[in-house]
């Protein structure tokens, strides 16, 4: 069972212990100076630490993104999505086929229909738009980057596979 | 040396050094500090020319460590918050009633078997009861515990022993300094204590919303000046009430932490803390007479003696009640025995108090044994716990501690 625990550690930080749904054990503790430290436990003796490493801050955030997926995105997955409050933000390729491709966004009535924004384009050749007009078209291959709330945003994914709500 | 300037390097340069050494030793810094300080202190030898005695900057080098006392008592304050003692919650509470139950009755028991004196073995009983959250902190992070089951409790222990701390040292600075002996005046002297510390609070919450005016200050040398002047002018009033000035810095810095300033104020703080702290140290090794010792090794040890086996004991007994493994609960008792600020300030304070002069040099000793003691049981609690697995067996109980948010 997936499970996080979090405490504070007076005078020296904060304590997050993850129990994995493997049965890994690995606690994170996140300094008070910024250095962060992760250990993994032994899985038959949860006492002892088998290894650790210290990450100082601009580190920890570079390992973050690589493990949240920023960086790479694994192939299984089909979106990312980074969740501020009820807001989402995910971002999708338009692959090849999609009814979308080639109309503008205005067209694909995007907003109008789910309530979803795009809020940026990054094209094929990585030139990136900052929110686009309705005029700007979506073109295969590029990759839209979305805001909405979680109901607005499953709306727009299925605007935008299949081309109706 | 008679070149004021050119004494306080010698004495950084010979800190320093101390410190090297303690850093490639892989070890604490506090004891290397106080054994330096009573090498070079006034009762040193001098050799003709070669006479590393700081007499003429005594006074100085001794004002400079009373600063790292209010330095580290004021960022004590900064950090401590009631909240999170609450949210660590039952556990804590029962360690730290199991810890105090043990230690500090062995703390009053012992001195009273020796004959001492009522305020000799209150301020015995404080120096043996409180261990130093400042080295044991700093060994669970070098020793890179943080992770461990027991590091939680380690932590609450020393939390609650704070709290402690401050009322056990406001009232005892009371009974000290006033020099009350008969009951109506220790009363008196507790009574004003805990009125001023309570009224301080009071005051201090009410004044948050002015402290959040008055430090909005742009510029950090202002900001650093105001910072200060509060902390002294606390202190140094709270000693007109015969309350020792730390109190008065532990005090500012409690109400300092609810402003919106305390960001700012523990970035700043920070540097000052470690250096003064460091000078407190090397000041309460120049005051003691190496000679002196001698007299102090019989108490001294037994009182070692009994503060390791009285914090073994608390430790195994709160690990347990807290379901955590014997070894874990054995990790606590060796990592909390280590001595040093707390037990030094009441040294200091039993000196301005006129107290007997043999509490000096036993507080010295005892300090020095349980600070180089201390960390390398810390160090080797795992070959501890495994010998003692001989004989004692418990299993970790499943509901073993992470106190969920």
């Amino acid at each position: 069972m997936f499970s996080i625990h979090e405490s504070e550690l007076p005078g020296i930080g904060q304590k997050f212990q993850i129990i994995t749904r493997s049965g890994d054990k690995l606690v994170i503790i996140i300094h008070d100076d910024g250095r962060r430290e992760m250990y993994h436990f032994d899985h038959d003796d949860p006492e002892d630490s088998i290894s650790m490493i210290s990450l100082d801050d601009n580190e920890a955030r570079q390992v973050a993104a690589i493990l949240g997926g920023i960086i790479y995105k694994p192939k299984s997955l089909e979106n990312i999505e980074v969740a501020l409050d009820d807001m989402v933000i995910e971002w999708y390729k338009i692959e090849p086929g999609l009814p979308c491709i080639g109309k503008t966004i205005g067209e694909a009535q995007v907003r109008k229909t789910t309530g979803a924004t795009i809020i940026a384009i990054i094209e094929k050749d990585h030139s990136k738009v900052i929110n686009p007009g309705p005029e700007r078209v979506i073109n295969e291959g590029a990759t839209i980057v979305v805001i909405g709330e979680k109901e607005q945003i499953k709306a727009c994914k299925k605007l935008i596979k299949s081309g109706s709500v | 040396m008679e070149h004021i300037v050119l004494e306080i390097g010698f004495a950084l340069a010979l800190m320093a050094a101390a410190g090297l050494l303690a850093s490639n030793l892989k070890f604490s810094i506090v004891p290397l500090l106080i054994l330096v300080g009573m090498l070079v202190g006034p009762h040193a030898p001098h050799l003709g020319v070669i006479d590393f005695r700081f007499i003429a900057s005594a006074p100085l080098i001794d004002f400079m460590g009373r600063l790292g006392v209010l330095f580290l008592l004021f960022y004590l304050g900064l950090e401590f918050s009631v909240s999170r003692l609450l949210k660590a919650g039952r556990t804590i509470l029962t360690s730290g009633i199991i810890y105090m139950a043990i230690n500090l009755t062995l703390g009053i028991g012992f001195p009273l078997y020796l004959g001492w004196p009522l305020r000799e073995t209150l301020v015995a009983a404080g120096v043996t009861t409180i261990s130093s959250s400042a080295i044991v902190a700093k060994m669970i992070v070098d020793l890179k515990r943080t992770a461990n089951p027991d590091t939680e409790i380690i932590l609450g222990l020393m939390m609650f022993q704070d709290v402690f701390v401050a009322v056990y040292l406001s009232i005892v600075s009371g009974i000290v300094l006033t020099g009350a002996t008969s009951f109506g005046k220790v009363t008196g002297a507790t009574l004003v204590a805990l009125g001023f510390m309570l009224g301080l609070i009071i005051v201090g919450r009410k004044a948050v919303s002015v402290l959040n005016y008055l430090l909005d200050l742009p510029s950090d040398e202002l900001f650093l000046l105001a910072l200060f002047s509060l902390i002294t002018l606390v202190a140094g009033f709270s000693e007109t009430l015969h309350i020792a000035e730390a109190i008065g810095a532990l005090l500012t810095g409690l109400v300092l932490a609810e402003t919106r300033h305390v960001q700012r104020i523990e970035r700043l703080v920070v540097p000052f803390r470690d250096f003064f702290g460091a000078i407190f140290f090397f000041s309460f090794g120049l005051s003691i007479d190496p000679l002196t010792l001698g007299g102090a090794v019989g108490p001294a040890i037994i009182a070692v003696i009994l503060t390791l086996l009285g914090n073994f004991v608390a430790g195994l007994l709160s690990g347990r009640s807290a379901g955590l493994s014997l070894r874990a609960s054995a990790n606590i008792g060796l990592t909390i025995t280590s001595r040093g600020e707390f037990s030094i300030i009441l040294a200091k304070l039993a000196k301005q108090g006129g107290l007997l002069p043999f509490l000096q040099p036993f507080i010295a000793l005892y300090v020095l044994i349980l600070a180089i003691l201390g960390p390398l049981l810390t160090k080797e609690s795992k070959k501890i716990s495994k010998l003692l697995s001989r004989f004692i067996k418990w299993e970790a109980n499943s509901r073993a501690i992470h106190y969920d948010r």
